[in-house]
């Protein structure tokens, strides 16, 4: 038993002195891989997934971004969505939902396609040398509203196409100012998305504000870390439902000295995460569980992920100084 | 079960049959398939009064009264029909249409004529007998007789409880003098819905689309790569295969009728292939212009046979062979799509925000500016 | 007196050995080294260095340019990126604290008055030379006019503004701004870019500095313990002035050695001896009354909260992006953020710190010293002591200064103070 005790240990110590970035690298790549070229291997994981693996990579894809079949069920005409498929909209998010509770936001942070190439876009930029900009405490105050208000718009929009207050063409209204919707279908060649769909005024419109955001996307995920997440109504959705989930990143406050190496590393800017001391469950809605703060914290303990109840990745002091030495030796 | 259905104009032929009977006699006829496929797709507005003209005169076998088809839209219902739900998308055949809540229902009409937007409820002929057969995806390949319907305006309606494609074969055999004829119309409904069982897809997918017993059937050829709510478009390329009771019929003469009515003639080869590039004939003023604009097109193939029997009773000297069959195309992306608008506007904003983030950050290390205020009123 | 007076008599001054402060340090070290027993072999380092520096007055060596520090708030990875060295220049010195008491009035921290009165001396000690910078971080009010009677005796003072908040976005951004800017000043001095690899050679060093100031911290905690407290704030007094290599190197030694010790199941002290938490004004040295008279009565300094020892190397940066400008950045948040000097208009993060310390360190009582002066401790000495009565653990407020004067009373009080923790330690068992 002791024996046993002690070898998780050792296990344990092994992990938490882990290099998250390469870690996260590699497994960043791997789902990049998997959910932008499965579908070449015939691998299909359904369309309810809590990610932006596009459809309209139609090719590639090994699975569907669940907000697409979403606005897609909410914008049947009433008297159906409000009968029968009522069903297909409750069961459909469920299975969202199961998807979901597995990892969290850890889907956003390790497996979301357009993550991963906002974070290579972030690396490009780091290893050009130009620095990187950050929102003032009043802008990320006014800002990090907007990825709800995108919800209420993607839910309300739907609805009121299916009731016949909106153009069809205007469907589904996320997916058509969506960046991914254009960015990765170009990773498996398919650049038919780059266009303004003539065919009426609606559409003419929502393809226009689609490839101004995807422009917007590309210089603002360049000066900024993950850019669109702050915006994204997916992230404001898994926040709504994240109580019941699995993986959860816990903080102990009384380990904490406010150090604010956590904040100083967090690419979404969470203040909280230095600040509260308070708050156990100190995911914030922001919050794309990188594991980076976790990673950067000196002090044993005091943050740590967990799954279901079992810590897997805490920090601790030892890893802290590994990883900062081998930052100060071959750091990027 | 089977019930007969009289129409109205069907199968009847012109004065001179035995003229049209030429198979592939008249020079012009056998037009071969790559002259077929020639046809202009979006390379220019066809003159409709040129082409309609055209399928009037060339005639092949039908007149007036025209071929009865299937199609998924009563007569009155004009033109065009927007499919204005998820489940969009047929499989360049119809899509699902019918109302919501209850059971999910499927309507179809038989109506006679030679252009998609003219042709008129078909009639009832004493003198024909009609006889229905579905095949589901759940059913056997042999299908299963339907009753018909009580009334033309009506239509023959089905349940579509399964994901996959259900195909009616509206059968009618007619003597007239020595002649019997043949007329299969055949409609091939999707029903596929988003997030449906995966594995009920799959193999309405793989279904066999052929019905052996069919005296003649178009099968409209899948596109490479075909999937589930593929919608056939305008400037596509589409081969048809013409099979009796199973097997490739050559030198069927095979007709492409486009919604506008413009329409094109070829002639199978030895595989019994076909194929026509659909042409681009919708041209609405842009305000009205609807990119999901469902437009119909129809194929008849026809082929004579000198085969003799005894039909009811009646002997015949030969048979005469119709098959038709119907679908949709929508007006092609490359229509009102621009890349070089996308590219342009994606150019524009990504240089001035470039730029812009640019300025910005030059001028936040530029030395400090006292704050001053304007003393003008 | 002889070194009061050479300007009176133009003879050759006595050597430092020999003088009243060479004396006073003497006196300090040996009742440090002689008066308790089973000092780890490898203390010898530091007090053969103290000895060297303090009674011997030799002069240190150091590379580069000299900037001098008077708080631990200036960055000194920065110092080092620019090829240069950073010297602590805050003093424990009783006899420097008198000088001091020229340009201060006489209710002020002795702290702050000897380092005046080191600076204005003709022979500085730790011998380290005339500074060609020292960088003087804008904190308690006393320090901040320091400043222009530092640059009246003749040096180059770079002010180094340091905000009173540290929780507001303004703040941060502004010290972020103030440490640039003081990048800024250490190139002019020094005529060098400040690059990447030098940045994060700095870094290194400080890092490995700390892991090792952390182990030894962490060996602090076992019970009974391995190390007296005095030792440790002679370690830790010794990074003022001790070359950043060597030093490291020494403190790895004692590591390895406490490491052996607790194998060994080595008791420095009585398994009931006091746990001691220490904070308040630092104990510098020879000024090491207060952790002495604690340790002479039976009591174990176990760990601290002081800006000569535990705060000033027990936080550690980290940088998400190895670039000069997030290094910069992250530095400096480094240096503001976690800071529990009472400087600050709250005090919640020095509460919370103490708390964890007393749960961490299973400490039994705290003693809290306040220089007499030094108004900031003294003023939060009130909110401490009413969390500390919360959570149920004493504390001893000292007030006191660098002179030896209230040495009696205070060992009554100490001694008074553990005993009143022995006994509360026999009750709960």
């Amino acid at each position: 038993m002791k024996q046993n005790n002690s070898r998780l240990q050792a296990v344990r110590d092994a992990v938490n002195r882990v290099d998250l970035n390469s870690f996260r690298f590699w497994l960043q790549l791997a789902a990049f891989a998997l959910f932008v070229y499965g579908g070449y291997f015939a691998i299909d994981l359904g369309s309810r997934l809590p990610l932006f693996s596009c459809a309209y990579n139609d090719e590639g894809r090994a699975a569907i971004c669940y907000l697409l079949p979403l606005q897609h069920q909410l914008s049947q005409p009433w008297p159906r969505l409000f009968s029968i498929a009522s069903i297909t909209v409750i069961t459909g998010f469920l299975t969202f939902v199961l998807w979901f509770i597995f990892l969290n936001k850890g889907w956003c942070g390790y497996v979301c396609p357009l993550g991963t190439i906002q974070d290579w876009i972030t690396a490009l930029r780091r290893r050009l040398g130009i620095r990187y900009s950050r929102y003032s405490q009043s802008q990320f105050a006014q800002l990090t509203r907007v990825k709800y208000l995108l919800l209420a718009l993607m839910i309300l929009i739907p609805l009121g196409i299916g009731g016949g207050f909106f153009s069809h063409d205007m469907s589904p209204p996320f997916c058509l100012i969506c960046p991914a919707r254009m960015v990765l279908p170009m990773f498996t060649g398919d650049v038919s998305q780059f266009t303004i769909d003539f065919s009426s005024k609606t559409a003419m419109i929502m393809t226009a504000v689609g490839i101004s955001i995807t422009g917007l996307f590309l210089v603002g995920a360049f000066v900024k870390k993950r850019f669109f997440c702050f915006f994204c109504p997916m992230s404001a959705l898994h926040y709504l439902i994240s109580k019941p989930a699995l993986l959860k990143l816990k903080k102990d406050g009384n380990k904490c000295t406010r150090c604010g190496d956590c904040y100083r590393v967090c690419d979404m800017e969470i203040k909280e995460i230095a600040d509260d001391v308070k708050t156990v469950n100190i995911m914030a809605d922001d919050c794309i569980m990188c594991l980076k703060c976790v990673a950067s914290c000196p002090e044993e303990g005091a943050l740590k992920a967990t799954f279901a109840g079992i810590p897997i990745l805490e920090s601790t002091e030892a890893g802290f100084i590994k990883r900062i030495n081998k930052g100060c030796s071959d750091g990027k | 079960m089977l019930a007969t259905l009289s129409m109205n104009g069907y199968c009847q032929y012109s004065p001179a049959p035995g003229k049209q009977l030429e198979l592939g006699g008249r020079p012009g006829a056998a037009m071969d398939r790559a002259a077929a496929s020639g046809a202009p797709a979006g390379g220019g507005r066809p003159e409709a009064g040129n082409h309609r003209s055209n399928a009037r005169s060339d005639g092949m076998g039908m007149h007036s009264g025209g071929a009865i088809w299937l199609s998924d839209a009563p007569p009155m219902r004009g033109g065009g029909s927007r499919s204005g739900n998820a489940r969009g998308g047929g499989m360049g055949g119809m899509n699902m249409g019918g109302g919501y809540g209850g059971r999910a229902m499927k309507r179809l009409w038989p109506r006679a004529g030679n252009d998609p937007q003219k042709s008129s409820f078909a009639r009832e002929d004493a003198q024909a007998s009609t006889e229905i057969l579905l095949v589901t995806p759940s059913s056997t390949p042999e299908g299963e007789p339907l009753p018909a319907p009580a009334e033309s305006h009506t239509g023959i309606a089905f349940e579509v409880p399964a994901q996959g494609y259900y195909r009616v074969y509206l059968t009618t055999r007619k003597l007239q003098g020595k002649i019997l004829n043949v007329c299969v119309a055949k409609a091939e409904v999707a029903n596929f819905g988003h997030g449906g069982d995966e594995e009920e897809q799959a193999r309405g997918m793989q279904a066999p689309r052929i019905l052996e017993s069919a005296p003649i059937e178009i099968v409209r050829e899948r596109q490479p790569n075909e999937k589930m709510f593929f919608q056939l478009k305008s400037g596509d390329e589409q081969p048809f295969v013409i099979l009796q009771k199973g097997l490739p019929l050559p030198s069927a003469r095979v007709r492409f009728v486009s919604h506008q009515g413009w329409s094109r003639e070829a002639v199978s080869d030895e595989q019994g292939r076909v194929s026509f590039q659909v042409i681009r004939d919708y041209f609405p003023p842009w305000g009205e212009f609807q990119k999901r604009f469902k437009a119909t097109y129809l194929v008849i193939a026809e082929a004579n046979a000198a085969e003799s029997g005894n039909y009811q009773g009646q002997p015949y000297t030969s048979v005469r062979y119709q098959a038709t069959l119907s679908g949709s195309y929508q007006p092609s992306p490359s229509d009102y799509m621009s890349y070089a608008w996308g590219l342009g506007i994606g150019l524009l904003i990504f240089l001035f925000s470039g730029v812009a983030v640019y300025l910005y950050r030059r001028r936040r290390v530029k030395p400090f500016v006292e704050v001053r205020f304007d003393e003008a009123k | 007196m002889e070194n009061e007076s050479p300007k009176i008599i133009p003879i050759q001054p006595a050597p430092y050995s020999r003088s009243r402060q060479a004396g006073e340090s003497q006196n300090v070290l040996d009742h440090i080294v002689d008066d308790f027993q089973d000092n780890p072999a490898s203390m010898q380092y530091f007090y053969d260095l103290f000895r060297r520096v303090y009674c011997h007055g030799d002069a240190l060596q150091h590379e580069g340019m000299l900037v001098g520090t008077t708080c631990i708030q200036a960055p000194e990875e920065l110092i080092y990126a620019f090829g240069a060295t950073p010297m602590r220049l805050c003093n424990g010195s009783y006899h420097y604290d008198q000088r001091g008491a020229d340009f201060m009035p006489a209710k002020s921290c002795s702290l702050v008055k000897a380092t005046l009165g080191m600076l204005s001396s003709e022979t500085v000690i730790p011998k380290i030379g005339k500074p060609d910078l020292i960088v003087n971080p804008t904190t308690c009010d006393q320090k901040k006019k320091a400043s222009a009677m530092i640059e009246g005796m003749g040096y180059s003072v770079y002010d180094l503004e340091v905000p009173s908040v540290k929780e507001s976005e303004a703040s941060r951004v502004y010290w972020q701004r103030s440490v640039r800017q003081l990048a800024g000043r250490l190139q002019e001095l020094t005529g060098r870019k400040l690059t990447r690899k030098s940045l994060k050679q700095a870094m290194s060093k400080t890092t490995r500095a700390q892991a090792a100031f952390r182990a030894l911290h962490n060996f602090r905690r076992q019970s009974p313990s391995l190390i007296l407290g005095k030792d440790a704030f002679l370690v830790t007094n010794a990074y003022f002035f001790d070359d950043i290599g060597r030093w490291t190197t020494a403190v790895e030694k004692l590591n390895e050695e406490l490491a052996q010790r607790a194998k060994a199941g080595f008791k420095a002290v009585q398994s009931k001896a006091p746990r001691v938490l220490f904070t308040g004004s630092p104990p510098i040295f020879p000024n090491l009354k207060l952790p002495l008279l604690i340790e002479e009565s039976g009591g174990v300094v176990v760990t601290d909260e002081t800006c000569s020892s535990n705060r000033m190397l027990y936080d550690m940066t980290a940088v998400d992006e190895w670039r000069v400008n997030d290094m910069v950045d992250s530095l400096a948040d480094k240096y503001l953020k976690p800071c529990t000097c009472p400087i600050f208009t709250r005090n919640d993060d020095r509460k919370r710190r103490l708390l964890d310390l007393v749960s961490d360190f299973n400490v039994d009582g705290v003693v809290y010293q306040a220089f007499a002066g030094c108004q900031v401790y003294e003023m939060e000495y009130r909110s401490v002591a009413e969390e500390f009565n919360r959570a149920g653990i004493p504390l001893l407020y000292v007030e006191t200064d660098y002179s030896t004067d209230d040495k009696g009373q205070l060992s009554t009080r100490i001694e008074a103070f553990l005993e009143s923790m022995k006994n509360r330690k026999k009750q709960r068992a």
